[in-house]
């Protein structure tokens, strides 16, 4: 096929996927038999994913990671040889211990730090990766790492990725979601972008607070709305009739079809009041704090996505302070990563365990990343020091979708400081994840600058050892 | 195991078997040792290895592991072993999978036992019998040397032919040559054009194709002459259009996807591109004035370095400085190249991948890692261009029109030597100070006797005066005597710009003149370089050369300034930094330099002085400036900073303060009294003499100055003086003087010749050869001097690439796909003309023509071929799916910008406003840390072209509709149609306000004017064309049900047609 043939039947494609299912993919994964399913294995563990964005680098030591060391050599300086690139860091700059006691929860005996007490009840279900190693230690680079599996991004998002591989099971609903608060990552909009892939698998952005969606509350009464579009019907027969193109004015028809559905449809899934009470207040959707109030209402909406077929969702944490992002602790550890935990711990565990209360754990995978961890050292001990960017070595987790729970892969060194052993990348989680999805990562492609892309560009390794 | 392969395996076995039969002498028993070691190897390396790295296979990376010469001499990182050293060996490490961008196999790490088995054999000296011949010898620069001449076979690298318009069979069809070519093609095809289009079709398309805009705003006032002929009202309107000063606008916009434009940086802060509106400003003008493409190629790539720059008489701008910011659009990070590896990669990376696709159509920055895989563009050609574009300084430049402060400036040092005049005199006339009344004084002032004041306060005890006198007169001669290790810097390589600077020059004591107060005077100024010594409002810089050229470890420079006055320091051209420093202090203190280790690939470290309007980092990230909100964008600063002494040194140590102010003390003068007052009043007086008399000593204008602080010295004008009258008029004329214009531009002055590191394989961790600037050698010889040679070089008439390039890009813009339908791409990968003749001819013409954008438009517009209508027949769409041929026009949707300027144009709303600073798009929700403010919703009617482009958060309604990624660049944007783009229009506010708007206006027409009659009025200005009679019945029924003959009535039919398909698709 050339690229001219291509462009076509890429365009043909994208027509019929908008005609008849609009953000849907039904239509798509039917015409595309031959195109598109080759990527698919016999064998999907998960059909959703869930994305729990720890914005600005959760630190490592102070979550997953005990470093007993690092208490003992509290105030010390590193030394030469403990300097990384991979991380803010300096000869001169010294250990310092984390705030928070570490203890073993659950049968397993995972380690999770006070910091984080909802998560800590949830430790059996956690698949925990402690030595995920970054490219370099800055956010917008390992945002976009993260999200699109390079470090200038210039590629399309994991989760539209997701999308354009499985497609929604929703016709009224796109494939990718993103739960945000107004809030624009480093890296900018680009982490959630469809990139070179049809712009339907953008994620669609649903605010905390006010109107969730732009544009999708109705500014006419249904019957109004009705009335125009059938004036618009055999206004715009006549003009597909005369362009030239009529295809692609039949899909734009087509399109106000579907758009006219998302009006109720979205409001509907957003809409948490028909919650029971005892599900609400799990989640902590009436916290005094309304940063938690906004996260916890974004987590249930969650759950409520996936349920309805969304196949890719992502929170976002709420941008609470002048921080450049909401984990960036460079100071004030202590007060604000405990802020960052009292906003998102209780909703996250609570998304775990409501999940496997309704048999849907099995098949959703939550993810738990930070772009990045945060250094074991710091340049001075004082009541206000903070940590600072680190790559090499930090941790993440998954709970369900076929991951083994109650697990820790990988090690860092004695003071977390550096990989100890089995190196992780974001390109062999991002693999791993698309596998449970069943989908294999080097099979799903896409045609573009001349060379069929990847999510996982040329790496990239099913991580076996997480699976149960 | 696919491909197996003996070659190697024979002389093994032929040498164990004589090992076998025991007939070896010791020389051969050493031989047979090294087989036997090497006997696992060879198979070992032949089923691992040879796939990618053998002659029998590929060269993978120019290693060949098939002889032991192979790896002896290596690939393009170096020897692929160091024998009896493991650890030290490439290859080694790259079985080992330790670091991520070596990783050999790269798709399964070998089974450990092999690793271990390579081990031991590069411990014992990798003994390898296969010797220099057992491959086929070739150098591998020769393999790329006889892959790069085949690759030079290429139709876009061949020269332009010179075709002549064929001979079609319907010649009469044919109104250009044009024509002729697309006849020709489509006989070929055996199939006929579409008839032509109607004339409010005609109207309608070349509106929304030359400028953007319905046909009603289109035209900007210059009406068309109603004119006899169908003919001549179409040229007459074509004319018009091309006149328009829309014209410029939308054409301005086009190519601002190709260069990338944004108005802020992204990444983590959204930082605003300096000066970005005055680039987009300019492409506005040079698209309307019909500047030649030639002269921006020239500008664009090298405006700085053009020693006639264009200047624009109305914009009073130097058009050609503004053309390099070509450069610096797309996105920039923060991070500094010396703690962080790949900041200014990335950039250079951006510049070169803009660069050589917008101008040439060719992917260079794939040839980022290794040589193109498919284009005649080697690794080197990659990092040439990088230290092509790494030699200037990326920084601030002035733009404003040279010689436009000259008057202003003349007038102001007039009026200074006269103010001076008068404050001497009037000085003059005044009693010396005595003794006593300075002990008065001081008695009543006590917090002043600090610093210049101590004297005075010394002066109380005799004892005390002389003990401190002398610890002056040591410090002083200490002074005098460290500062043999200080030696003045040569400032022949320092650069100087900015009228502030330029006429800054002062000497000891030069008065600055107070703009506003009762005082006359604010200061009086130490010698050296005051930007604000006329004027605050006159911008300055003064760059240093990077400090590895200065002499010494260290530099220090004695600097005040203030109102965002201050330095910033720049690792590596990366000016979006933080170590960006802004002055408070009035006194000039010491600053020093230490020369930075370089690291990282970094070629140099630069640090530049400079005042708010020239500071490339101005404003910084939020949160970097004191005393400035988030909101303030930093437009229009008076800012000032001051330079008195700049030193050179090899301690660490600051200068020492030579305490020269204390020096008229100490002076074993006859003259000089003994008693303390006394003495501290003759210093005084001494000093305000010597100013009077033009014979300041060094340092003695900051006694003068503190004197002044503390109203020693009369500062005052009488009323109705000449010296108010002076006064008066300095402040006038400095008030006038218009604040200055700046864009981030290149800076080549005394910057020295730099070369830039190859990454081996892309890694920037891995640097190789140092590479001399250059150009690609595709296009004839790598050797150009400077950007302007690379930019004379694109514009030789013969060049293959950069008319055709250009041409092609106007052809989409007229026609919706280019000849070649891949603009950014003529290489392999790209797609083929479909009229290659006629792209070579157009591109002579277009050369011929003077590069003139508007007659290659004019002649495109005015062709038969555009004139079709949408008709397509049966057999065209079979034989021609995609309509390259152009058996009819297609019908296509407006651009993003399109769709919301014809709301804004139909509502009446839109501001025929050109130029400006960015306008904040509407947002439902703020994040000042990052600058995203929310504009109005309407955008204050302004076009689209001139919303804030941020990279973060670009204008929604514009994305929605295709806007593209302003990182990157982009010559054909996508076309999607997605239900998102019906919510906006269905929903959006914008939408609403703009139909209520329209609707109102019907309604206010009144009931005497019937619904048919408005309907019709809305029709011609939405679609330009008048409604057939079931529309209009249609549209007057659906009115009824709507609301009826009611502002909201007509409001939703507004609505209605905004959501008709008509309204964002033109035939």
């Amino acid at each position: 096929m050339n690229q001219l043939e291509m462009r076509h039947a890429c365009g043909r494609r994208e027509l019929l996927a908008g005609a008849s299912a609009g953000f849907g993919m039904l239509v798509l994964q039917a015409l595309a038999g031959a195109a598109l399913p080759q990527h698919r294995t016999t064998r999907a563990r998960a059909k959703n994913i869930i994305f729990c964005f720890m914005d600005g680098g959760p630190s490592h030591v102070d979550t997953f990671d005990p470093k007993p060391m690092l208490k003992k050599h509290e105030g010390r300086p590193i030394g030469e040889s403990a300097v990384s690139k991979r991380a803010q860091s300096g000869a001169g700059r010294v250990w310092l211990g984390s705030p928070w006691e570490f203890r073993q929860h659950g049968e397993s005996g995972l380690w999770v730090s006070g910091l984080l007490p909802h998560t800590a009840r949830v430790a059996d279900h956690l698949c925990l990766v402690r030595s995920m190693v970054g490219e370099l230690p800055l956010h917008g680079q390992q945002n976009l790492l993260l999200h699109t599996g390079r470090i200038l991004g210039q590629a399309p998002s994991f989760g539209a990725w997701v999308s354009y591989g499985l497609g929604t099971e929703n016709t009224s609903l796109p494939g990718y979601v993103v739960l945000n608060n107004d809030w624009v990552p480093n890296g900018g909009l680009e982490n959630f972008g469809s990139s070179f892939l049809p712009a339907s698998h953008q994620a669609t952005m649903v605010r905390a607070r006010g109107v969730p969606v732009d544009n999708i509350a109705p500014r006419d009464a249904a019957a109004v709305q009705r009335r125009k579009l059938a004036l618009l019907a055999a206004q715009d027969a006549d003009f597909a009739a005369r362009a030239s193109d009529a295809n692609a004015i039949e899909a734009a028809i087509a399109n106000y079809e579907t758009a006219f559905r998302m009006q109720s449809a979205v409001p509907q899934i957003a809409d948490i009041s028909t919650e029971p009470e005892h599900v609400r207040r799990m989640y902590g959707v009436g916290s005094a704090d309304e940063h938690q109030r906004f996260y916890a209402t974004q987590a249930l909406r969650a759950r409520r996505l996936v349920e309805a077929g969304v196949r890719f969702v992502e929170i976002t944490c709420p941008s609470f302070d002048g921080n450049n992002s909401p984990w960036d602790q460079h100071g004030l550890l202590k007060i604000n990563h405990e802020k960052n935990a009292r906003i998102t711990d209780q909703s996250v565990a609570a998304l775990i365990l409501d999940l496997e209360q309704r048999g849907l754990l099995d098949e959703t995978i939550v993810l738990w990343a930070g772009e990045m961890g945060r250094t074991p050292h710091t340049p001075k001990v004082t009541e206000t020091c903070g940590r600072d960017h680190h790559v090499n070595g930090y941790s993440l987790f998954m709970a369900g979708g076929g991951f083994r729970g109650g697990m820790a892969y990988g090690e860092t060194d004695e003071f977390g400081n550096s990989v100890a052993r089995d190196p992780v990348s974001i390109h062999d989680v991002h693999a791993t994840l698309l596998h449970q999805m069943g989908v294999d990562h080097e099979k799903l492609t896409y045609r573009h600058g001349g060379r069929d892309q990847r999510l996982t560009d040329v790496h990239g390794r099913v991580l076996s050892e997480l699976l149960a | 195991m696919r491909f197996q392969n003996t070659r190697i395996i024979i002389p093994i076995t032929a040498a164990a078997l004589a090992a076998a039969h025991g007939m070896c002498s010791a020389v051969e028993m050493q031989k047979v040792n090294t087989h036997d070691v090497f006997a696992k190897i060879g198979p070992l390396l032949e089923r691992r290895c040879f796939e990618c790295h053998s002659h029998a296979h590929k060269i993978k990376g120019g290693l060949a592991l098939d002889s032991r010469s192979g790896w002896e001499k290596g690939g393009e990182s170096g020897p692929a072993l160091v024998p009896g050293r493991p650890e030290a060996s490439l290859l080694i490490q790259a079985v080992s999978h330790v670091e991520k961008d070596l990783k050999m196999p790269p798709r399964q790490r070998l089974p450990q036992a092999e690793i271990e088995l390579l081990k031991d054999w590069v411990r014992q000296g990798a003994p390898d019998p296969r010797g220099a011949g057992a491959g086929a010898e070739l150098k591998t620069t020769d393999a790329w040397e006889a892959e790069f001449q085949k690759r030079l076979d290429w139709w876009s690298l061949k020269p332009m032919r010179h075709p002549a318009p064929p001979r079609v069979q319907d010649a009469a069809w044919a109104r250009e040559p044009v024509d002729c070519f697309i006849k020709a093609g489509l006989e070929t095809a055996d199939l006929s054009p579409a008839p032509p289009a109607d004339e409010a079709t005609l109207r309608r398309r070349l509106a929304l194709v030359l400028t953007g805009l319905p046909p009603a705003l289109a035209a900007g006032g210059a009406e068309a002459r109603s004119s006899s002929s169908a003919e001549q009202r179409l040229e007459s309107w074509v004319d018009a259009l091309l006149c328009s000063p829309h014209f410029g606008e939308h054409f301005a916009r086009h190519w601002m996807d190709v260069v990338r434009y944004t108005d802020t940086y992204g990444y983590e802060w959204d930082n605003p591109a300096k000066g970005s509106h005055e680039y987009r400003d300019y492409l506005i003008r040079a698209f309307n004035d019909d500047t030649g493409y030639d002269q921006l190629v020239r500008e664009q790539l090298a405006g700085d370095l053009l020693t006639q720059p264009r200047i624009h008489a109305a914009a009073r701008t130097n058009e050609s400085l503004i053309g390099p910011m070509f450069y610096h659009m797309g996105e920039h990070r923060h991070g500094s190249s010396l703690m962080f590896n790949g900041i200014h990669q990335e950039m250079v990376n951006n510049k070169i991948d803009a660069f050589s696709k917008a101008f040439l159509a060719t992917t260079v920055a794939c040839a980022r890692c290794h040589d193109h895989k498919l284009e005649a563009v080697a690794q080197r050609d990659y990092y040439a261009l990088a230290a092509l574009f790494t030699q200037p300084r990326w920084t601030t430049r002035g733009v404003d029109a040279p010689g436009r402060n000259d008057a202003a400036v003349s007038r102001l040092k007039e009026l200074r030597s006269a103010i001076r005049t008068e404050m001497e005199a009037l000085w003059r006339s005044r009693p010396p100070l005595e003794a006593a009344q300075l002990q008065a004084w001081a008695a009543a002032h006590k917090n002043a006797l600090k610093g210049v004041g101590a004297p005075l306060a010394a002066a109380v005890s005799a004892a005390e005066f002389s003990k401190q006198k002398a610890q002056w007169q040591k410090l002083h001669a200490a002074a005098l005597k460290a500062r043999a290790d200080y030696t003045p810097a040569r400032l022949d390589e320092w650069v100087f710009e900015g009228d502030g600077l330029v006429h800054g020059r002062t000497e000891e004591g030069t008065p600055l003149v107070a703009l506003e107060g009762a005082g006359v005077l604010a200061r009086l100024l130490p010698a050296g370089w005051h930007t604000h010594a006329l004027s605050s409002r006159l911008p300055g810089s003064l760059r240093m050369p990077p400090e590895h050229r200065v002499p010494g470890t260290h530099v220090s420079l004695r600097v005040a300034g203030g109102e965002f006055g201050g330095h910033l320091v720049v690792d590596d051209h990366a000016f979006q930094n933080e170590t960006v420093a802004f002055y408070t202090n009035a006194r000039p203190e010491w600053r020093t330099f230490a020369d930075a280790v370089l690291k990282n690939g970094a070629q140099q470290v630069a640090v530049e002085f400079c005042t708010a309007p020239l500071n490339p980092n101005f404003p910084p990230r939020t949160g970097l400036v004191k005393g400035m909100k988030n909101n303030d964008p930093g437009y229009d600063k008076r800012s000032w900073i001051s330079i008195t002494e700049i030193l050179t040194h090899d301690s660490a140590d600051a200068p020492p303060d030579a305490q020269e102010v204390f020096s008229g003390l100490h002076e074993e003068n006859a003259a000089a009294p003994e008693e303390a007052w006394a003495r501290v009043a003759a210093w005084m007086n001494a000093a305000v003499r010597r100013w009077c008399d033009h014979q300041c000593r060094h340092g003695e204008s900051e006694l003068l100055d503190w004197m002044l602080q503390q109203g020693l010295l009369c500062n005052e004008a009488a009323p109705g003086s000449r010296l108010a009258g002076l006064v008066a008029e300095y402040r006038r004329v400095e008030g006038g003087i218009p604040f200055p214009r700046s864009v981030v531009s290149m800076d080549e002055r005394h910057a020295p010749a730099v070369k830039y590191p190859l990454n081996v394989r892309g890694n920037v961790d891995a640097t190789g050869e140092l590479i001399a600037p250059g150009s690609l050698r595709m296009l004839g010889s790598r050797k150009v001097s400077d950007r302007l040679a690379l930019a004379e070089s694109l514009l030789q008439p013969e060049h293959p690439l950069t008319a055709r390039v250009y041409v092609n890009r106007v052809w989409q813009w007229v026609f919706g796909t280019g000849l070649v339908a891949t603009p950014d791409d003529f290489g392999r990968l790209g797609e083929r003309p479909t009229h290659p003749e006629l792209l070579d001819w157009l591109a002579r013409e277009f050369i011929r023509e003077g590069w003139s954008t508007k007659k290659l438009v004019r002649r495109l517009v005015l062709s038969q071929t555009f004139r079709q209508s949408g008709t397509s027949t049966e057999a065209a769409r079979e034989r021609d799916p995609a309509n390259r041929l152009l058996s009819y026009m297609p019908t296509r949707r407006l651009e993003a910008e399109g769709i919301r300027d014809a709301l804004l144009a139909v509502a009446g709303r839109l501001e025929p406003q050109l130029y400006g600073r960015p306008v904040s798009p509407y947002r439902t929700a703020e994040d000042d840390k990052k600058r995203l403010f929310s504009g109005p919703l309407d955008g204050g009617g302004r076009r689209s072209v001139y919303l804030q482009m941020s990279i973060m958060d670009p204008p929604k309604i514009l994305t929605g509709f295709n806007l593209p990624d302003l990182k990157l660049p982009t010559g054909r944007r996508d076309v999607t149609n997605v239900p998102a783009q019906a919510l906006i229009l269905l929903n959006d506010p914008l939408v609403h306000e703009m139909a209520q708007r329209w609707g109102r206006q019907m309604a206010q027409r009144g009931a005497a004017e019937g619904a048919d009659r408005r309907v019709r009025v809305m029709f011609e200005r939405a679609f330009a064309r008048e409604p057939a009679a079931e529309e209009t019945w249609r549209w007057c029924t659906a009115l009824e049900t709507l609301g009826g003959d009611t502002p909201e009535g007509w409001s939703a039919l507004a609505h209605a047609l905004f959501n008709a398909k008509e309204f964002i698709y033109y035939r």
